[in-house]
């Protein structure tokens, strides 16, 4: 019994989590938890606090009141270094690659982390850039990736600090449909390969497909909490993004 | 043909003194090293780490205050007083980075300006310590003698061999940090500083550690003035102009690149004498000109045109990271934010 | 407590004129998003271009002023077309260390132009300070404050009430919806900066009858600048308003109740408090 109780218990969780910005309150007492082997979807329409809910559990801002927990160990105070050592990684909405560095030399330095000779990096580098495709750029500068290769690039990134959980902020914005195949299938083989994820995602097909669990932000506060198939029965989830009148359409 | 270049260039500083009698000529190359430390030194927090300071007079200030001191109160020999110049004013700026790297950009670059004015007024009114705008002065250096030969002090070659070393030694030390972990880990604070933090970097604890070793070198050059001077006042060590000019040494020469301090320095030494006697401060004009005109066509600084130049001849090596640009100028047609 | 009513009435006159330069900075840092290091040359030159008026021309700094804010708007654009435009692609720290060079070659031109010496100017009716109820006020203080007051307000009239103003302060809080709504953001940063060198400028000629000129002036008074903007939240005008007054009352306070040789520390400490424990300033504005 015992055994079975740990089995079930969360790999993260968010409690209670809230944030102020001046008189806004962008998150409200959000509460929910991750499990391992799982892929969470974060939706809600814009200005729902989905980023600004990563940014907590990430460490980039602290949280007005709340807690996240990591394996039971609260993540609060760590500043986003810390937390990525505890085993959460992530990726920016807005692109944020390591420019003027070759794409080898940016998964490289997040492997630095861990490896700390050279070669080791070096190879744990060309591994990930292998593993999200883009080998064949390794020595291209990160500026002259596209977008959708940029995408590819952070969460090689994130991968190489040895992530137990990855936050996706958007992998899929501004990708065409081929690209958001593509990607679909990267975060799948992703969780296969152990890590848990978390994917804010405005492409609703896309996030429907993947996710095993779908928890809906509106005005920062949690208007749903379940498998895709009945997020879409949700009469506030519909309300929300559909405005009032369509709810019982 | 690089190896005896090498060679050739490492037995013509070692003999330069041996060459030449001019003591003009000696004070010439120890001003040019001297710069050229200074340069090297802010250029390992202001090139690599991208870390803007205009404020390191304070660190110069520190050693220098601390090696006349040191020497003058407690009686320690100048060069083990230097050395102690450095270490303080390195210990000096771990504290300070800790203050001044909660910012970003051009918010650290004004809070380095406020701590250089501080320690400035410290400086000028800690009278029983300082002597205030009075001024430390030291009239005979205690003799020393090497393999049994007394050092002449009032020669200008221990002087120079002195400044050599150190500036071989921050070289030395860069090139090997343009190689390491740190080295990597310095470029990524400059590139993106969350990117940085999402890559697991500590991004305080880099900047710090840059900002340290940068300070320690800063403070030795700082002991070295006092030393060869043999006179020091808060107007002379805590000034802003000394501060700017320590920024242009490696922007002019080649910014977070190993070898562009040593160039900027020979530039601006030069141009620095060539108007020094013309007019009162003339320098300082070109300077500043100079900057301006380096920033707006030659961002890459003076070594690093001639490495990129040098690098396109011999054309077959493989792209290599762009370390040459730290001041932001991206070559690449998606210029960075 | 008169000596405190005494140093809190300079502390407040200085400081409008503190917070003029310093609106300068912010609000070309609030739309182009830049720190000009070469702020406080354009104030020398006010101070500058008012000895040089009242010498030649027998001029009144508050006579020249007309004279002066115009040349140095003039001058601000000149600097923006032919100099800046150029380097703001390369990024906010190509364009600190460029303006850095700017301010060393602007105060050492001046310093081969004028020489080191301190200068004063002295004005016929300015022997005296005015005793309203028993407090000493000098009469080129109290002048300067008036005006650094009327242009102010009309500064703020300026950016709320006409559209160019709008559009200024549209640019400042986002440039690309601003480009969306049809603001010429290139025109804007000009007239921006423009706009901050005349402040800055116009604020030199003010103070020029109170203060020891030389051509080096600058470094200080863009440091103290630097002070006054964090204090107040960069890119904030109200902020850099109270920031100014409030330096310059901690100094003048400190002169009397510290020491005269501590005043100027007592506000960079207060700084390096402020970047500590509030680093959007004392307002606390959250910035990106």
């Amino acid at each position: 019994m015992a055994k079975l109780f740990r089995i079930v218990k969360p790999l993260l969780q968010a409690i209670h989590l809230t944030k102020d910005f001046g008189g806004l309150r962008a998150v409200s007492d959000l509460t929910f938890d991750l499990h391992a082997g799982e892929i969470l979807g974060l939706i809600g329409p814009n200005g729902a606090g989905k980023t600004t809910a990563f940014n907590l559990m990430a460490g980039f801002l602290p949280a007005t009141s709340g807690d996240v927990r990591l394996d039971g160990a609260s993540l609060l105070g760590l500043r986003p270094h810390a937390v990525v050592r505890r085993g959460i990684a992530r990726t920016f909405q807005v692109v944020k690659p390591f420019r003027r560095l070759s794409v080898q030399e940016n998964v490289a330095l997040a492997a630095f982390g861990h490896e700390k000779r050279r070669e080791r990096a070096e190879a744990d580098a060309r591994a990930r850039l292998e593993f999200v495709g883009l080998a064949a750029q390794a020595a291209r500068f990160a500026s002259d990736l596209t977008l959708g290769e940029q995408k590819r690039l952070e969460i090689a990134r994130a991968l190489a600090t040895r992530p137990r959980i990855l936050f996706l902020d958007e992998p899929m914005g501004g990708l065409n449909p081929s690209e958001v195949d593509a990607a679909c299938e990267l975060v799948r083989r992703i969780r296969a390969s152990g890590v848990s994820v978390i994917l804010v995602e405005h492409h609703m097909k896309a996030i429907m497909r993947i996710s095993d669990r779908v928890v809906v932000l509106n005005h920062g506060v949690k208007i749903g909490d379940a498998p895709p198939a009945e997020i879409v029965q949700n009469r506030d989830v519909v309300a929300a993004y559909l405005g009032e009148g369509h709810a019982d359409a | 043909m690089k190896i005896a270049a090498t060679v050739l260039a490492i037995l013509a500083l070692l003999g330069a003194p041996l060459l030449t009698a001019n003591p003009f000529v000696l004070h010439l190359l120890i001003l040019t090293l001297w710069a050229a430390l200074l340069g090297a030194a802010w250029n390992l927090l202001g090139g690599y780490a991208g870390q803007v300071s205009f404020g390191h007079a304070a660190y110069l200030g520190v050693g220098a205050y601390a090696t006349m001191i040191l020497h003058l109160r407690v009686g320690w020999s100048p060069w083990l007083a230097l050395l102690a110049g450095g270490v303080l004013a390195a210990v000096f700026a771990g504290p300070i980075g800790w203050i001044c790297f909660r910012l970003r950009g051009p918010y650290f670059s004004l809070a380095t300006l406020a701590v250089a004015e501080i320690t400035r007024l410290v400086a000028l009114n800690w009278e029983s310590l300082t002597a205030g705008p009075m001024g430390l002065l030291v009239t005979t250096l205690p003799p020393l003698t090497i393999f049994g030969a007394p050092v002449n002090w009032e020669s200008k070659a221990p002087f120079y061999y002195v400044i050599l070393a150190l500036s071989a030694l921050v070289t030395l030390t860069t090139w090997h940090v343009a190689r390491s972990r740190l080295g990597a880990f310095l470029l990524a604070v400059r590139e993106d500083l969350d990117s940085a933090e999402a890559a697991g970097i500590d991004t305080v604890r880099t900047r710090v550690l840059a900002l340290v070793l940068s300070a320690f070198f800063v403070g030795a050059a700082g002991g070295f003035y006092a030393i060869y001077y043999r006179y020091i006042d808060p107007d002379a060590v805590f000034t802003i102009s000394l501060s700017v000019e320590m920024v242009f040494v490696p922007v002019v020469g080649g910014i977070a690149t190993t070898w562009g301090p040593i160039v900027g320095a020979v530039f601006l030494t030069t141009i620095g004498e060539v108007f020094r006697d013309r007019f009162q401060s003339g320098h300082l004009i070109f300077y500043g000109f100079f900057m301006m005109i380096v920033i707006r066509y030659l961002p890459e600084g003076i070594w690093g045109r001639l490495s990129q130049w040098w690098a396109k001849r011999s054309a077959t090596a493989a792209p290599r990271t762009r370390r040459g640009t730290a001041n932001g100028k991206s070559p690449s047609p998606t210029p960075s934010p | 407590m008169e000596t405190f009513i005494q140093s809190l009435v300079s502390g407040v006159l200085t400081g409008a004129l503190y917070a003029m330069i310093a609106m300068g900075l912010t609000v070309v840092f609030g739309v182009m998003r830049i720190i000009n290091m070469a702020h406080g040359e354009m104030v020398m030159l006010g101070m500058f271009g008012a000895w040089w008026a009242q010498k030649s021309w027998g001029l009144d700094p508050f006579v020249s002023i007309l004279v002066w804010t115009p040349a140095m708007f003039a001058l601000g654009l000149a600097i923006h077309r032919f100099l800046l435009r150029k380097i703001m692609p390369g990024g906010e720290l190509n364009v600190l260390l460029y303006t850095a060079g700017l301010s060393l070659l602007i105060a050492n031109l001046a310093l081969l132009a004028f020489s080191g010496d301190y200068r004063t100017i002295s004005l016929p009716y300015a022997l005296r300070p005015m005793r309203p109820f028993g407090i000493a006020v000098p009469i080129p203080l109290a002048i300067a404050f008036g005006i650094a007051l009327a242009l102010t307000t009309a500064l703020w009239a300026f950016l709320t009430r006409t559209d160019t103003g709008r559009a200024i302060r549209a640019t400042a809080q986002n440039p690309e919806s601003a480009a969306l709504m049809g603001v010429n953001v290139p025109r804007i940063e000009s007239l921006t900066f423009a706009l901050g060198t005349a402040l800055a400028g116009a604020a030199g000629v003010l103070l020029a009858p109170s203060l020891y000129l030389y051509p080096t002036v600058g470094e200080i008074l863009s440091v103290k600048c630097f002070v006054i903007v964090v204090l107040g939240g960069l890119g904030s005008i109200p902020g850099a308003i109270v920031g100014g007054i409030l330096l310059s009352v901690v100094e003048s306070l400190g002169a009397v109740y510290v020491s005269v040789a501590w005043k100027d520390a007592i506000g960079f400490v207060l700084f390096l408090l402020v970047l500590l424990f509030r680093p959007g300033g004392i307002w606390g504005v959250a910035r990106a």
